[in-house]
């Protein structure tokens, strides 16, 4: 196609966007360039869903992503893949009369002399736009950036010594990790708490595994010694209790909120919490295993004697934590925490392949319940990522990999 | 990196952008290649009370039809902070995208051009 008509005019109000989509039945607006028509590369289109849209325009949304990272756009609970998707179409963008207003005057010419009124100027052609896809939070990374510092048992007789100013290298603050985490406000909480990560000086933290342990058997041991229930534990008295035992009293709270969950009570008197059985459970497992596999019977003495009074501990509690396998006539238990699994489905059943060719049901549900992929059904990430194999109508079906 | 989405319209009153959008690309006789600005491209029409519109480009006319977009396209503008201090010490500077508009709706030409050949031919000397 050619423009042969080589008009050029003022756009001393002319109009705009308005003209063009309010068009009368029988009339005719002419389409030209606009003074300052150009490339514009900062201006860009983005595609959002009409339900996106509050968000967005009332403010509560970023953009969220290192140079070297596709950025992702983040609603208080959401993340969004941003993807560019050009067009071989050509898009002629028209703003609104009042945006964009040349302010130089211009020659009319030519054979054809235009009512203003009836110009509607293209400031430029768009290349294509960007589009919204929902994704995970990129939550892995997360992991990375707590794993480089934790909160080791040194650090609280370094407490001197860290105050004046020692390395904070591997230290991140809430401010730290949304720069540098592609995930929501929301979601980046909810990882954080998945991790039992503890806000400790402005930083979050993960707290070495030792220190949880030594905290959590004192807190039993205290609990003998005073006579406390296990399923209602008096806030301010552990605290107290643990801080003249030498823990830090954001600790001795951590301890509480890892192990055990808060009551609805009385909020004017102190606040009770109750130990959870699994949890209690689970951290003596996995201490237990810490050293290597253990024959099952042995496993099951130690872990018992372990438990303290009033919890009950069952081996079904610690799927998702251990795996079990038969050596000869010998049953083996070995620690293997979905929580050391990484999030992204690919990666994760990769590992779990290499762990175990084959996989039943019932084994390999607690390594995979977790897993999340906006509009990818359980069942569809399995046929993705798995081949289910059934031998006969009433055999367990197995999983292998693709 | 955060880059904070803002909108400076107002929600309830972000202005409406217009596209007109045609299949392959308009081409510029080669003296104009160099100074688009101005030109006028072609003419709109709207021929009747349906949303059908004509778009004339010299002597080539098109013919399609107003749509709603299934979803809304946001005009974002890139603003660049020009806080020097900040710029020299933290390295890049802040950016902020605005929200100046939002498109609804656009006139779409599907079809191939048809040549008016009942129009005068260019003065060629």
């Amino acid at each position: 196609m050619a423009t042969d008509e080589f008009i050029i005019w003022s756009f001393m109000g002319c109009s705009g966007a308005e003209a063009v989509l309010n068009l009368q039945p029988d009339s005719l607006i002419a389409i030209a360039y606009h003074p300052h028509f150009g490339s514009h590369d900062d201006l860009m289109l983005l595609e959002v869903d009409e339900k996106l849209l509050p968000d967005v325009l009332q403010q509560r949304v970023t953009l969220r992503g290192q140079p070297d990272e596709g950025a992702v756009l983040c609603t208080r609970s959401k993340t969004y893949a941003i993807k560019f998707v050009g067009t071989s179409n050509s898009s002629f963008l028209i703003p609104p009369s009042d945006q964009f207003a040349p302010s130089q005057n211009s020659l009319v010419c030519d054979s054809k002399v235009y009512d203003l009124q009836q110009l509607a100027p293209v400031i430029k052609v768009a290349p294509g736009n960007m589009e919204l896809n929902e994704v995970s939070p990129r939550l892995d990374k997360l992991k990375l950036l707590l794993s480089e510092n934790p909160y080791r048992t040194e650090e609280v007789l370094e407490m001197d010594d860290w105050d004046m100013g020692k390395s904070k290298t591997g230290l991140y603050t809430w401010d730290d990790l949304v720069e540098r985490v592609q995930a929501s406000n929301d979601e980046l909480r909810a990882g954080l708490r998945a991790l039992s990560a503890v806000e400790i000086d402005g930083y979050w933290r993960i707290v070495e595994e030792k220190y949880m342990d030594m905290i959590l058997r004192m807190l039993l041991h205290n609990s003998v010694l005073n006579d406390w229930s296990l399923h209602a534990l008096n806030e301010d008295e552990v605290v107290r209790v643990l801080a003249s035992d030498g823990f830090p009293q954001k600790l001795a709270l951590h301890c509480l909120d890892v192990y055990g969950s808060k009551m609805d009570g009385d909020v004017c008197t102190s606040y009770v919490w109750k130990l959870d059985g699994r949890k209690v459970c689970v951290h003596f497992g996995r201490e237990i295993l810490r050293e290597g596999k253990r024959k099952m019977e042995n496993f099951m003495v130690e872990w018992l004697k372990k438990i303290p009074d009033g919890i009950q501990a069952s081996f079904d509690m610690l799927e998702g934590e251990v795996l079990t396998e038969k050596l000869g006539v010998e049953t083996w238990v070995r620690a293997f925490s979905v929580s050391s699994l990484p999030l992204t489905p690919a990666e994760r059943f990769s590992i779990l392949f290499r762990e175990r060719p084959k996989w039943e049901w019932k084994d390999l549900h607690p390594y995979i319940r977790d897993l999340k992929v906006p509009g990818l059904s359980s069942e569809a990430l399995l046929l993705k990522y798995t081949r289910r194999t059934q031998p006969s109508l009433d055999a367990e079906p197995v999983f292998s990999a693709r | 990196m955060q880059i904070q989405v803002k909108c400076s319209c107002g929600a309830e009153s972000c202005p409406e952008w217009a596209i007109v959008e045609l299949q392959g690309a308009v081409e510029v006789q080669p003296s104009f290649q160099d100074r688009l600005q101005n030109l006028v491209i072609g003419e709109l029409c709207r021929p009747s009370s349906q949303e059908n519109y004509t778009f004339t480009v010299g002597y080539h006319e098109l013919t399609g039809s107003k749509v709603t977009l299934k979803k809304p396209l946001l005009v974002l503008k890139k603003l660049k902070s020009m806080d020097l201090d900040q710029g020299s010490e933290n390295g890049p500077a802040e950016v902020e995208l605005d929200v100046i508009g939002i498109i609804r709706h656009k006139i779409l030409f599907k079809t191939r051009p048809r040549a008016l050949i009942s129009k005068p031919q260019p003065t060629v000397k």
